[in-house]
């Protein structure tokens, strides 16, 4: 009878007591709940969203893009262009140090980027592999403590955009460390520093410098999107990334959280990969731009949105995020009768089990919004009108990504490209050349990479866009994509918090607080 | 005569010498097994349940394309995540046990899941059993270095977690049914070698067998004719419950992506497929395979249990 009593206190006890009370972090302390683990956090190998997230708070950069998409100022209060466009001078205003006491000059600045540069490095991050090769980096210099030169090979409006990317760091702390140490120990230039890394589990951040209303940034690897979710709702994070859409309500009905919706620019696409490595009747068939553009009909992109991602969207027409797009350009309606006429057309009618030809549709799984679902309502589609469709789905990081990263995926295949708002170049840039490494499809039309040359002897900007708007009719009518959507971003946020969601996947924390009672 | 083990439940057919009492037994009329057997059966009550659910299971698999009420994995992603038993403005129930998140119907799966179920299960343990009773038998009846080389492989074997094994065989091989099977039935050799290697160490001595030698019978002859209808009483046990664990095995190797092509129904990928939709209170998409799952483990695991005891009777009273 007496331990009957015990029993009922403690459930009482146990009940009684609020969840959120229970797990609630520390009021100096914001959880943020990550679904992929990072692997490093060397400022010049940093390649996942994830990582640049986290480094965004351990590094500073010449400047920022904005909510909006514009450049705005950070280490660097102001930059001047030489007249050929091919010189950029940054000016450093003095006072800036790093967690380590170092000052941080122009000095700093040049030697962060030609490390990057550097081939002994052998360093394949984003700045080297995704921003010197399309501002083809010359190199950088300091004449003195204030000024910083950065050389480039191609004139371009979008450099001081792409130099947003490049994260900056001290010279003397990181000359002393070996590669390893810069991928775990960083020092910082940002406002945070690293104070501990478990790999697979959590990264702890702790401001030393302002901005920031936060003591310290606790990053948790959630891979699960319901354990995300309910550790959401416990409380036990404040910020989720990557909410499945099935559990939009489920968090919005909580009381204790809410969803941030926003528009992302993250671009979906089916590639229709063209390298003749790929045989049978199917493969051959997506080589021809007529059936691509047949295909294109069969796909009901907006119920697709509507009912997998419990989102309304706009079918993309290229790969470039609206407003930058070719205004001109309509989405490509859901008609299979269409796309039946237009194959039928190409030569390749029904047989007589309703069979057009048959294809492979290869993707990755759990990397974006239900992926695996969409890329089966996409088989289906496809199967509906005599393209049978086999599905095959991967895990993404240990087979998927080395079969994109060799070029090697398809011949159909579904991906992800993360883009930006502030320039239609930027996103056009995964296609600069035949061989660049985002060109998965290894599409070679000359109308469109011959288009680079003229946008760079264009000499005014309306010259540019005419070159642009081009292009993007080359891509939307005879393109390597099967044109889907630009991805939405769900976040889940704690009550506790006042944070806004960025459409460009930048999960920045700085303006982030308590919220108000 | 060999002692049931003093522990109670059964844990080793070798130790326990079923073959021995196999061996030991009169004569009976044909016939005569199946009706004490039966009658077993019908005692214990828990054994025809389970007899029961297997015929149903039986009965989906081979049935499930003529009854199943719609194509498994035709999509329709207007009418997905659909509850069990909803009626449209007709009154006419679609979906009696839901829809999926691609609209596909739950029940028509099911049964089709069973199909691939019981075929990976019983596939599975028929590559295992046979690879794994011919190596026994090897093993027992030469001994010396091959019996070392076979048994040290299998130890090697079993010092890798299966699962694991599983995973990098498949990461490497792809995903697909016959892949699965393989690396499934491949996971079970040793335990039926073991056993078989146990039997034939000691039915190699007997005299049956020096009788079968002095009349000339090759060596083929005397493991696969002579000795090896004398292991097939406790392969039996073991295989049924060796079946259960398959079908688990398949359900978790399914749930993390590694099973079938997505265009395979399985009850493992349906509850993967479902992970998501749990907190948004989608049950009838876990629920309804989850159940299927433990049925069928535990008809098989009842059924093992049974045969267990109705082989050798002496086990049931001690345990």
């Amino acid at each position: 009878m007496r331990q009957f009593k015990y029993a009922l206190v403690f459930a009482g006890a146990v009940m009684g007591v609020p969840h959120a009370v229970l797990a609630t972090p520390a009021a100096d302390t914001i959880v943020v709940g990550l679904s992929a683990d990072i692997d490093t956090l060397d400022p010049a190998e940093i390649s996942s969203r994830d990582a640049s997230n986290i480094a965004e708070h351990i590094f500073t950069t010449l400047s920022s893009i904005s909510v909006d998409g514009k450049v705005t100022p950070r280490l660097s209060d102001s930059y001047t262009v030489s007249d050929d466009g091919k010189s950029y001078t940054y000016h450093i205003p003095p006072g800036h140090t790093c967690s380590d006491g170092e000052a941080l000059t122009a000095e700093d600045v040049a030697y962060s980027f030609n490390r990057a540069a550097d081939p002994a490095n052998n360093f394949t991050g984003n700045t080297p592999g995704f921003i010197f090769t399309s501002i083809d980096f010359k190199g950088a210099t300091a004449p003195d403590p204030e000024h910083v030169v950065i050389n480039v090979g191609i004139k371009s409006s979008m450099t001081p955009g792409f130099l947003t990317e490049v994260f900056i760091h001290c010279k003397d702390s990181y000359e002393k460390m070996s590669l390893e140490d810069a991928s775990t120990k960083p020092v910082a230039s940002g406002p945070y520093k690293l104070v501990s890394w478990t790999p697979g589990s959590e990264i702890v951040l702790q401001k030393w410098q302002d901005p920031g209303n936060f003591k310290t940034i606790d990053y948790r690897i959630i891979p699960e999107a319901s354990t995300r979710t309910a550790e959401l709702l416990t409380g036990n994070v404040d910020i989720i990334t990557n909410v499945s859409p099935d559990q939009l309500d489920a968090i919005d009905n909580s009381g204790v959280a809410r969803v941030e919706k926003v528009q992302g620019t993250r671009r979906m696409y089916v590639g229709f990969n063209q390298s003749t490595s790929f045989t049978g009747k199917g493969a051959e068939a997506i080589r021809k731009a007529d059936v691509r553009r047949a295909l294109q009909y069969a796909v009901d992109v907006p119920t697709i949105c509507k009912q997998l991602l419990n989102f309304d969207c706009e079918r993309a027409t290229s790969l470039v995020n609206p407003p930058q797009g070719n205004p001109d350009l309509k989405p490509y309606p859901y008609d299979p009768e269409m796309a039946g006429k237009l194959l039928d057309a190409a030569g390749y009618p029904k047989d007589a089990n309703g069979v057009r030809f048959e294809i492979t549709l290869q993707a990755g799984r759990g990397r974006y919004l239900n992926d695996a679902n969409v890329v089966l309502a996409v088989g289906q589609y496809l199967t509906d009108i005599g393209v049978k469709t086999n599905v095959e789905l991967m895990d993404w990081a240990s087979v998927y990504v080395p079969l994109i990263r060799k070029h090697e995926a398809g011949p159909m295949f579904f991906l992800g490209s993360g883009g930006g708002l502030w320039s239609a170049l930027y996103d056009m840039s995964d296609l600069a050349t035949v061989d660049s490494g985002p060109n998965y499809t290894n599409w070679d039309d000359p109308r469109w990479f011959d288009g680079w040359k003229q946008i760079e002897a264009a000499k005014t900007p309306e010259e540019e866009r005419a070159v642009i708007n081009e292009m993007l009719k080359v891509f939307h009518d005879d393109g390597p994509w099967l044109l889907m959507y630009f991805q939405p971003d769900f976040y889940g946020v704690s009550n506790r918090i006042d944070w806004q969601a960025r459409r460009d996947e930048v999960v920045e924390l700085f303006d982030a607080k308590l919220a108000s009672k | 005569m060999t002692q049931s083990h003093p522990d109670g439940p059964f844990i080793d057919p070798a130790a326990a010498g079923l073959a021995d009492t196999m061996v030991a037994l009169p004569p009976q009329r044909r016939g005569d097994g199946w009706r004490r057997a039966w009658r077993s059966m019908v005692r214990g009550r828990w054994p025809l349940l389970a007899l029961f659910i297997l015929a149903l299971l039986i009965l989906a698999a081979i049935l499930g394309p003529t009854i199943s009420p719609l194509d498994p994995n035709r999509q329709n992603i207007m009418t997905r995540l659909e509850a069990p038993m909803v009626a449209d403005r007709a009154g006419h129930v679609k979906f009696f046990l839901g829809s999926d998140g691609l609209g596909r119907d739950v029940l028509s799966r099911l049964l089709y899941g069973a199909r691939v179920s019981l075929l990976v299960g019983v596939t599975a343990i028929v590559i295992g059993g046979s690879l794994g009773v011919a190596l026994g038998l090897i093993s027992g009846y030469f001994g010396g270095w091959t019996d070392d080389v076979i048994m040290r492989i299998g130890d090697i074997q079993l010092a890798f977690p299966f699962v694991l094994m599983a995973i990098m065989f498949l990461v490497v091989l792809g995903p697909g049914v016959f892949n699965l099977i393989l690396v499934l039935g491949i996971g079970q050799w040793i335990t039926y070698a073991r056993i078989v290697r146990a039997q034939t160490l000691s039915l190699r001595e007997k005299e049956f067998v020096e009788a079968a030698r002095a009349l000339g019978a090759s060596h083929a002859s005397i493991m696969f004719v002579t000795i090896l209808p004398n292991v097939i009483a406790p392969l039996t046990v073991i295989a049924s419950f060796n079946i259960a664990s398959v079908i688990l095995a398949e359900a978790a190797l399914s749930f993390l992506g590694l099973g079938v092509p997505p265009s395979v129904p399985t009850w493992g990928s349906m509850l993967a497929e479902s992970r998501d939709q749990l907190i948004a209170n989608k049950w009838w998409l876990a629920v309804f395979p989850g159940m299927a799952i433990v049925l069928t483990v535990l008809a098989f695991n009842i059924i093992g249990d049974w045969l267990r005891d109705f082989l050798d009777p002496r086990l049931k009273s001690n345990g």
